[in-house]
């Protein structure tokens, strides 16, 4: 087995207007990574290099053990793709979709793309371009599905689907994750659907990598701090302060490198903690991406 | 190169484009019978140049731009993300389209010749100008498929389809002017001379230096979708 199932190494992609930036990545196998980052961040052209379809200018990439984009065809076996801007053929029906794709994966699941026909309430004779946009993702999940990959490469899978369409790909995906071999890389700007899903989380910005690291890690370390300040008392000097919210007297802190001994450590120093807040991922990545924006070394 | 898997592209894009690709045999097929059936008459050869030159470059535009097609309906993410290079994408494209292509295209132009030559009376001086002709539209056909292929774009596609047009009136206003082509066209015997193979070999070498190129430009591409 590999360690990592995907690894980028100072990898950099130079086009007019936007340039991906000395990527380091690793995905260990197994693993379901969230890559979150705002529109045009560089998601979508991190994973083509990944695929393959885009060759970087500098830096390595392998996926699955394969260097990319010179062994993209033997890579591209065991990975399935999906991504909001791939269509179907609209000429063709799903069965017709479903023989070419099992001609080409010899590890293609008959039973499962069955099971999975049922699950997304797909008929197998309609054709792509009579399925609504909802049924169009399902019958591409389901492609890339029972092939039955090591590798699942997902960009924004869930852009524009209706709340149940959206539930049950996820639901899927979670399904994936019973498998302990299967790695997982899912792009995306909702942040509710990456803290559901993943257990890694890389932030992405304006071509480069703000953060990567298990979501336990992300969460427990950033809290939100409700402070009140006594008349003539100063805040005071707390670790890992990304941003400081709120008037002078009720400054509301936000730090990245949460420790228990912080809220003692205000109160020794005359100031009172209103509350501890739990930060969603959504509160996370703002704050982490405004920051990197704002200059502040973190 | 993965033979198997170029072999299952051609058969998707055929398969995708069937209902086109057989409209074209028939209609090819019936000008074959209608010219048959007309006893080879004069008539019948021109009505039947007109319908193939018009079948045959409507299927090479047709087949040929089904490559810019998958980037305008954005299936060629999902082709891209199957196991294959992209040397077997170009191969299957090119080979895909012109297999097809070449199959009218050897029935209708041995059926032109033939009709020239057991046509009674028909001067077959105008032999070395058909096939000229001939060859002349299938190097326009290569040339909308190498454009098709490495610009992905209608826009291109489209502007390729007319120069291929307009170089086939031009090439055959000009060629009828050339003492060896034009000057025998009325003879009763074929008059292949060193001209016509030169015309011949020349059309030939431009369509083998248009499939490299394409095949050039698609190993140096950097960004593939």
């Amino acid at each position: 087995m590999i360690d990592a199932a995907v690894e980028f190494s100072g990898v950099s992609k130079r086009y007019t207007h936007f340039t991906l930036d000395r990527i380091d990545l690793k995905l260990p196998t197994g693993c379901i990574m969230g890559f979150v980052g705002a529109n045009g961040a560089g998601k979508s052209t991190t994973l083509r290099i990944l695929m393959g379809l885009v060759h970087q200018d500098a830096g390595s990439v392998k996926v699955l053990g394969h260097a990319m984009p010179e062994q993209q065809a033997t890579a591209k076996r065991d990975i399935g793709f999906l991504s909001e801007d791939m269509r179907l053929y609209g000429s063709a029906t799903l069965a017709w979709h479903m023989g070419f794709v099992r001609s080409i994966y010899p590890h293609w699941d008959s039973k499962y793309a069955e099971d999975l026909l049922r699950r997304f309430d797909l008929k197998c004779e309609q054709k792509i371009k009579g399925m609504s946009h909802g049924q169009r993702v399902k019958a591409a999940l389901l492609l890339a599905l029972a092939r039955r990959p090591r590798l699942l490469v997902l960009d924004e899978p869930t852009t524009g689907l209706d709340p149940i369409a959206r539930r049950e790909v996820l639901g899927e995906l979670m399904a994936v994750l019973a498998d302990e071999e299967r790695t997982v890389l899912f792009s995306s700007h909702n942040t509710l659907e990456v803290e559901q899903i993943s257990d890694q989380i890389t932030f992405i910005d304006r071509g480069r990598i703000l953060e990567s690291s298990d979501k336990e890690t992300f969460l427990d370390r950033w809290r939100r701090l409700r402070l009140v300040l006594p008349p003539n008392t100063k805040l005071p000097g707390l670790p890992g302060v990304v941003n400081v919210d709120g008037s002078g007297r009720l400054p509301v802190v936000t730090t990245n490198r949460f420790e228990p001994t912080m809220v003692s450590a205000c109160t020794e120093a005359g100031v009172a903690v209103q509350a501890v807040d739990v930060m969603t991922l959504e509160e996370i990545f703002v704050a982490r991406v405004q920051s990197q924006r704002e200059g502040q070394a973190l | 190169m993965n033979i198997a898997m170029v072999s299952r592209l051609i058969c998707k894009d055929w398969y995708l484009n069937r209902v086109g690709i057989l409209a074209s045999l028939f209609a090819g097929v019936v000008t074959l019978g209608m010219v048959a059936a007309m006893h080879r008459s004069q008539l019948a050869l021109i009505l039947g140049v007109i319908v193939v030159v018009t079948i045959l470059i409507g299927m090479g535009a047709m087949v040929m731009i089904s490559a810019a097609n998958e980037r305008r309906q954005q299936t060629l993410p999902f082709v891209m993300t199957l196991p294959i290079s992209y040397r077997e994408y170009t191969t299957a494209k090119i080979v895909g389209g012109m297999l097809i292509f070449l199959v009218l295209w050897v029935a209708l132009v041995a059926d032109i010749v033939a009709t020239i030559l057991l046509t009674p009376g028909f001067p077959h001086g105008l032999i070395p100008f058909v096939v000229i002709m001939a060859v002349e539209i299938l190097m326009s056909t290569c040339l909308i498929t190498a454009v098709s292929v490495t610009t992905e774009a209608h826009g291109w596609t489209v502007a390729s389809a007319q120069v291929g047009a307009l170089s086939l009136n031009v090439i055959g206003w000009s060629i009828v002017r050339l003492p060896e082509i034009g000057g025998s066209m009325k003879s009763t015997t074929v008059q292949w001379g060193g001209t016509a193979t030169t015309l011949v070999a020349a059309e030939l070498a431009t369509i083998v230096f248009m499939l490299l190129i394409t095949f050039f430009v698609q190993a140096h591409k950097k960004d593939f979708i």
